[in-house]
């Protein structure tokens, strides 16, 4: 039997789904968005189950609750599971209105029925089940009880009688629309008609319009709003006739909230919590893991290298297991650690409901960016590597604000950019390295701003300015939760970016092992990239001032990783691949003794915004969603790069050769700035501006 | 009255949401702030905003732009 478990989010729907399948879930993506869908069977059974998105409703507003409809509609699921959290009856009851209105079996399954004593909270479920019309039973999906009763009941024919929820008009006018009908879930389908549903108008007739025309007289506002209203107001007779509840003044929530919330010290607490975060992911436990992990990897390449060349294998085979594909399977596994730790720290931080808090503390800020006060923590995370930082956005349930923030964290340089930034900064700039280097920085945040603000305009304009969101209590993890999920969120990576970089570093080594002639193991000069690089060269002419083949070959490097753009130079100019002295990679007779300061500054602003390494590449593609987004992702991040490196340029390379003094630079930077504010104004107000606001009673 | 007037602990009934955008309106509709519904202002974020409010047995944090459009009578 198919089965959907449906609920609320937030209401332990993912821990009863890890029970009853045993946590033998395949994970795979709905098609063309990013929402998991999981789907298992039922241990000691066949049925097949499937986890749906966590929803409040099935209005035809979000992605979340059209793909639970679409499911419910096209998949028939023979029996849902309607996950409902006890402990706030009120709300979660008004999702099982709606699934009641299905013709389908529901068996509704009344969870964290073990924290009900501690709240002083009676529910009498004999008494709930004769007034909704559905099984109910009390489970705790944590403690794991009452769940068997469940699984026996699937089998179970349905005995119950739905019952009749709204006031004689509305059903009356339901049933009339019902006998017209000849789909299944006539009556779902009904009072979505009333409800003007647009996903349903291929039913609408002048019949059902004049129904609701004669309906909507006896009350002063839309049918939307009466049906929802009597949804709640039967739910809210049924709760006083089937609850008996304490009244309680404060929880612990509140308590804990006066001080994460508190005006003063929420902001400190904050600071610490992600410099903790930061510290164990990406800063000191993080490297020394990631460094371990390469040492081995190293040490793994090595023995298979020798053993390969015992067993008489040619060098270029050797070279294409050792050099490509554990070197760049190695790059991946390197993360994993670090990956780990993180997903820990983000996954406690969910389950105590901290993260929701983090949420609250920098929205507003967010918002006006068109992102979300979650997108907060990928940026700083971002900054140590951007592997985790974009899979970290996962946090933001927006999907425009989640992948907005995924293709906006790679611009945050990580750590692994530092050696390009110290090479080029500590050689051209000498005594102002430091400011050199910080100015990458605060350059990296503006134009994560104005990118920000550009496609919060255009590509992602649905990004809504409101913030309606469940703010949870605090609870204590659970660890096998953590555990799942920590592991379901690594495997994925692995598959995921694991399959782009095993290629693309095969691709990279191919490139830079043979000639065009075929020949393997020529010199980096005469090898395929080295050519690559020539032809295209001219695509940095205007950053560099001239036709470097070395700077590009390197720049192409980088993308299987960025610290490899200086080995790559090192490299090219003929030193070992572990040189990072400016005065010998830029010394006469190299291809890069021509490179002045201006160049190398655009040079390190190109490499800082163009596409990420593969690693973060793969990631963005997961995210994403599909290839041709994260091309997209990658080419406006490229594009974005190239033009910002070609004006650091030009105008530096002016103002060293002294075409442009100070002065000159200021008035040029005034017209531009004020230039710009009058396209950005002209293209917003060209945009469909009212439409595209909410508020807009306001203005008139 | 609008609910975004009201301060930390205040009690209010709603009257009438006010909203332009339908998406916005079904959504509040659908998390339970229907006319008649007794809300209670919680908390607040440490900038004042987003607000989080208290209504049938659960918390709902909406942004104050949000809140302009709901109109609501003090009940303490």
């Amino acid at each position: 039997m198919k089965i959907a478990l449906v609920g609320n989010q937030n209401s332990g729907k993912t821990t009863l789904f890890n029970y009853l399948t045993g946590m033998n879930a395949k994970i795979g993506n709905w098609p063309g968005v990013t929402i998991e869908k999981k789907t298992g069977t039922i241990k000691g059974t066949k049925h097949e189950i499937t986890d749906l998105p966590g929803i409040y409703s099935l209005s035809p507003y979000s992605i979340e609750e059209e793909i639970s409809r679409k499911f419910v509609f096209d998949d028939k699921p023979d029996v849902i599971i309607n996950i409902v959290d006890a402990t706030s009856l009120e709300r979660s009851l008004y999702l099982t209105t709606q699934l009641m209105e299905l013709d389908c079996k529901v068996i509704i399954a009344l969870n964290m029925a073990d924290l009900l004593e501690k709240r002083g909270i009676a529910i009498d479920e004999k008494k709930l089940e004769e007034k909704l019309g559905a099984k109910v039973f009390k489970i705790s999906a944590l403690k794991e009880t009452g769940i068997d009763e469940i699984i026996k009941e699937i089998d179970k024919k349905e005995d119950l009688t739905r019952v009749k929820i709204y006031d004689e008009n509305i059903e009356k006018s339901i049933e009339k629309i019902s006998n017209d009908l000849s789909k299944e879930h006539k009556r779902f389908i009904s009072v979505k008609l009333l409800e003007s549903d647009a996903r349903f108008k291929e039913y609408n007739n002048d019949a059902i319009d004049n129904i609701k025309k004669e309906l909507e007289k006896n009350y002063d506002t839309d049918l939307e709003e009466i049906i929802a209203s009597e949804r709640y107001s039967f739910i809210e007779k049924t709760k006083k006739e089937c609850v008996k509840e304490k009244e309680v003044v404060e929880t612990i929530s509140d308590k804990l909230d006066k001080v994460f919330l508190n005006k003063w010290i929420a902001f400190p607490i904050f600071v610490v919590v992600m410099f903790l975060v930061y510290f164990l992911s990406v800063g000191v436990v993080g490297s020394s893991t990631v460094d371990w992990v390469a040492d081995n990897m190293d040490a793994f390449g090595e023995w298979v290298g020798t053993s390969l060349e015992n067993a008489g294998a040619s060098d270029w085979a050797v070279s294409l297991v050792v050099d490509g594909i554990i070197a760049g399977v190695g790059a991946v596994l390197g993360f994993i650690p670090q990956l780990i730790i993180l997903f820990l720290c983000i996954s406690l931080l969910e389950t105590t409901g901290y993260m929701s808090r983090i949420a609250l503390l920098f929205d507003k800020l967010f918002r006006k960016l068109g992102m979300s006060g979650k997108s907060l923590i990928p940026f700083i995370v971002g900054s140590g590597c951007s592997v985790p930082g974009i899979m970290g956005t996962r946090i933001i349930e927006n999907q425009d604000e989640r992948e907005m923030t995924s293709i906006l964290v790679p611009f945050i340089p990580c750590s692994a950019k530092l050696p390009i930034i110290s090479l080029f900064a500590g050689y051209f700039f000498d005594k102002n390295s430091g400011i050199v280097s910080a100015s990458l920085y605060f350059f990296a945040i503006i134009v994560i701003i104005i990118s920000a603000f550009i496609l919060s305009r255009t590509k992602f304009k649905h990004v809504s300015s409101s913030y309606i969101s469940e703010l949870p209590e605090y609870k204590v993890p659970s660890a096998k939760y953590v555990a799942k999920d920590v592991f379901d969120k690594v495997i994925a990576f692995i598959k995921r970016a694991g399959t782009v970089i095993l290629v693309c570093s095969i691709v990279i080594w191919f490139l830079l092992s043979f000639s065009f002639g075929m020949e393997y193991g020529v010199d980096i000069e005469d090898s395929m990239l080295a050519s690559i690089g020539k032809t295209v060269s001219w695509v940095f002419y205007p950053m560099l001032g001239q036709n470097n083949w070395g700077a590009t070959v390197s720049a192409i490097q980088g993308l299987v990783a960025k610290e490899q753009v200086v080995s790559s130079m090192a490299v090219i100019a003929g030193l070992a691949e572990d040189v990072e002295e400016g005065s010998e990679i830029f010394a006469d007779g190299t291809p890069f003794a021509g490179i002045t300061a201006a160049a190398a500054y655009a040079f390190m602003v190109f490499n800082l915004f163009s596409a990420p390494c593969f690693g973060a590449i793969g990631a963005m593609q997961r995210e994403l969603g599909s290839t041709k987004r994260m091309l997209k992702a990658v080419l406006f991040q490229t594009s974005c790069a190239w033009i910002l490196a070609t004006i650091v340029y030009q105008i530096g390379s002016r103002i060293e050769s002294g075409a442009i003094n100070w002065a000159n630079l200021v008035i040029i930077l005034a017209i531009v700035i004020v230039l710009a504010c009058i396209i950005v104004s002209k293209f917003i107000k060209k945009g469909d501006g009212c439409a595209r606001c909410p508020y807009c009673n306001n203005c008139k | 009255m609008f609910l975004s007037e009201l301060n930390v602990g205040q009690k209010a009934r709603i009257l009438k949401l006010n909203f332009e955008n339908k998406e916005i309106r079904r959504h509040l509709l659908d998390m339970g702030l229907t006319r008649g519904t007794e809300v209670e202002i919680k908390k607040k974020a440490p900038v004042g905003d987003p607000i989080d409010i208290k209504l049938r047995d659960y918390e709902l944090c909406i942004s104050k732009s949000d809140l302009k459009q709901i109109e609501v009578e003090v009940i303490k």
